[in-house]
């Protein structure tokens, strides 16, 4: 009996010292979150920055943290970084938890649901210095004269194309100033032809509403209008998806393989993979692009923009920083988006990663550095300057479900399940209950 | 709740064998017992009922993740009996369910059956057999299928042997589910295992009788060895009907995400969460958490009830 109670008391104690240090440990876990142990003094402050992309991107962020830590010895920066897929389902869960990363990498779409719901702090207020960047895409970050977010930088959307491949076909590259959208399915279709299969013209456009949008504004119309309704007649929709079917299995690839090379992302897109002349992405993509193909690519404005009474391009801004109204530290979070935006040490080390610099003289100390790649990109964006007419309104609380939406009409068009007419009715509904 | 009867249980059987000497003794094991159980009665409220609770009650609200909610009743339920994405997140599984868990189920009996025949190095087949099951649930298994059965992937290779020019099987809505069925298929290996202990309790005098009497090996099987492993099949089928509705990772992945093409592969489990944590109707996916539970409920009693006409228990 005696023996029996020594034992379970050994046990107990044994026990009871193991449960005691795994305790401790997973204290110790929690708390390196807050400081990093054995640092330089309690003083030190910690904020977290946030941002979505891919791995070079992740890199040349590091990069950009270690130099602003070397300047602020008494701010850390903690990165919490994922790809663009789950970036906001795991921005929303962090919402809801209440506590936000300090600095957030923000998306138009996303960004008016944020402010309105009071998760952002309004960067005037806080004395952010904004003097030099872009006039034309500060107020894309501004909501009721508050300013939510302050804009990396400008992409502007184009087809880019492989000109070897249009060398290699035997076709001409089509003047970008001057060609019409029926131009546009006329070279698609052309490179088909004439490469036998061996390349498709171009990659399908209407997973996502950009290419709508321009199309759109051409017509005079908007799809996210200026108080925040849907403003794209169902017309141009249908005549948007009617445009992919008429080139599914010529001028584009069948269904099935669009929707492949749709989830390839970037670097399986047609052109960096190689197989098509043409495919529509952001200015900043291109040295992406180029990487994957191993061979430069050019960008070429978009169809039609001389064919009705007015263009449809836009400067968009292509994402934002914006603090998160719960932040601790909001004067180093504010320290932190000074650096980013408006100091070349930053500017040199992004480069046009983020858009083409917002910041005007950032921009103009950059450019020398790019790559050819990013030159070509650069170019583009700068040579529009005059023929872009105006910047599209901030889109409105819901508008972040646009490109499910659109992608999951677009692939029941692609698929014949519905004609473009009816998925052109489906789009607008839908989109409709979205931002109702 | 076992954890506590069990414990229940202990302290009476000592209390049992001796009755008086040991109560102080009895009240300190109940102390430590406690000090044991802590970390399990912490993560049952914390982890388990309070969100089970809590999303009872977010079912009844509009809650968007970043608001905080606004109770709205049963407007929820209510949306979903018009809510086509939800009918066809329900069709799919269904389909997968109903296919899917007959064909793993057949290939792990069959398995089982030639596994239990003791030949040499079995154990090592029994665990290549298991392999899939390990890794079929896997991100990277998912993303491998992806490959596979992509257009240009290592399927249409193989068909292409023989002459035939395949598809995009991914990316297709009228093949794309069934990619998803295979591997769902594919990744047998519990069911199997199962199987192979259920045949093993099989007494070998009763096919000594049989075939003394002289029945094949055909007839052998069938009144022999399926009415004895019943138990186990009615185990299997309920507990595979209950994985298939809750199939997420595969569908996910295989499918981006979206659930496409064409909602061809959104499960429901996959529209929940697209619902809750992209489209920020977390009361909406609340909801649907809770119809699912209920279905889930009901498929397992509709699943014991058709067990008494066919489920053959020994004692």
């Amino acid at each position: 009996m005696k023996a029996n109670t020594k034992v379970a008391t050994r046990t107990r104690r044994i026990a009871a010292a193991a449960m005691a240090s795994a305790l401790v440990l997973g204290l110790a876990a929690c708390n390196s979150d807050d400081k990093a142990p054995g640092a330089a003094g309690d003083d030190k402050v910690n904020i977290t920055f946030a941002w979505w992309g891919s791995d070079t991107r992740h890199e040349v962020t590091q990069k950009v943290i270690a130099e602003f830590e070397k300047k602020h010895p008494n701010i850390k920066v903690t990165p919490d970084y994922t790809s663009w897929d789950s970036y906001f389902e795991k921005l929303n869960v962090a919402a809801a938890g209440g506590n936000l990363p300090d600095v957030i990498t923000q998306e138009e779409r996303f960004l008016t649901e944020y402010a309105t719901r009071d998760l952002l702090l309004d960067l005037k207020g806080l004395g952010l210095d904004t003097s030099k960047i872009d006039s034309t895409i500060l107020d894309s970050g501004s909501i009721d004269g508050k300013l939510y977010g302050v804009a990396t930088g400008i992409n502007v959307h184009g087809v880019v194309i492989d000109p070897e491949i249009f060398k290699e076909v035997g076709v001409e590259i089509p003047d970008d100033t001057k060609w019409t959208w029926d131009d546009y399915v006329a070279t698609a279709n052309e490179i088909s032809e004439k490469s036998d299969g061996k390349y498709y013209g171009v990659q399908n456009y209407s997973f996502n509403e950009v290419t709508l949008k321009i199309l759109a504004r051409q017509k005079g119309e908007e799809v996210f209008t200026k108080d925040g309704k849907i403003g794209v007649s169902e017309a141009t929709v249908t005549e948007w998806f009617q445009r992919s079917v008429d080139l599914l299995g010529k001028g584009s690839p069948d269904a099935s393989v669009s929707t492949e090379v749709q989830g390839a992302g970037v670097e399986g897109s047609l052109p960096a993979s190689g197989k098509g002349a043409m495919a529509w992405f952001w200015s900043n993509q291109l040295p992406a692009i180029s990487k994957a193909a191993g061979r430069p690519v050019q960008i070429l404005r978009a169809p039609g923009e001389s064919q009705f009474q007015r263009g449809g391009q836009f400067f968009k801004p292509s994402m934002f920083y914006s603090a998160s109204a719960k932040t601790k530290h909001p004067e180093e979070a504010k320290l932190f988006i000074d650096f980013l935006i408006n100091s070349e040490e930053a500017g040199k080390l992004i480069l046009t990663d983020r858009g083409l610099p917002g910041n005007t003289d950032v921009r103009a100390s950059v450019l020398p550095l790019l790559s050819e790649a990013d030159t070509v990109g650069a170019e583009f964006v700068s040579g529009l300057e005059g023929d872009i007419v105006d910047g599209t309104p901030v889109p409105p609380v819901g508008s972040g479900k646009a490109t499910e939406i659109t992608g999951r009409v677009n692939s029941d068009v692609l698929f014949g399940n519905i004609t473009p007419a009816d998925g052109a009715k489906r789009w607008i509904e839908e989109m409709n209950a979205a931002i109702s | 709740m076992s954890a506590l009867g069990e414990l229940r249980a202990l302290s009476r059987k000592r209390g049992g064998t001796t009755p008086k000497t040991t109560t102080n003794l009895r009240k300190a094991d109940g102390r430590a017992a406690l000090v044991f159980l802590g970390p399990w009665f912490v993560g049952l409220f914390a982890i388990t009922l309070f969100p089970l609770v809590a999303s009872l009650y977010l079912s009844m609200t509009d809650y968007n993740l970043l608001q905080a909610p606004n109770f709205i009743g049963l407007e929820n339920f209510i949306d979903m009996l018009s809510d086509p994405r939800l009918h066809k997140s329900l069709q799919v599984t269904a389909i997968y369910t109903v296919v899917g868990v007959p064909l793993q189920l057949s290939v792990a009996l069959g398995l089982a059956i030639l596994l239990n025949r003791g030949m040499r190095g079995m154990s090592l087949y029994r665990s290549i057999f298991y392999l899939p099951s390990l890794m079929g649930g896997s991100v990277a298994i998912a993303i491998l299928w992806r490959q596979v059965f992509g257009k240009e992937g290592i399927f249409n290779a193989f068909l292409g042997l023989f002459g035939i020019e395949g598809m995009g099987w991914i990316s297709h809505p009228d093949t794309a589910l069934w990619t998803i069925i295979l591997l769902h298929v594919w990744t047998f290996g519990s069911p199997m295992i199962i199987f192979l202990a259920g045949l093993r309790q099989i007494p070998d005098m009763y096919y000594e009788a049989a075939s003394l009497d002289g029945a094949s090996k055909r007839r052998q099987f069938f009144s022999v060895t399926l009415p004895l492993l019943s138990p186990i099949i009615f185990f299997n089928v309920v507990m595979q009907v209950i994985g298939s509705f809750q199939a997420f990772t595969q569908a996910y992945v295989v499918s981006g995400g979206t659930g496409g093409p064409s909602d061809s592969t959104l499960f429901y489990t996959l529209y929940l969460y697209q619902e809750g944590f992209k489209n920020l109707n977390m009361g909406y996916a609340s909801a649907m958490a809770w119809v699912l539970v209920l279905i889930i409920l009901a498929l397992t009693a509709l699943n014991f009830w058709v067990s008494k006409f066919w489920v053959f228990y020994e004692d």
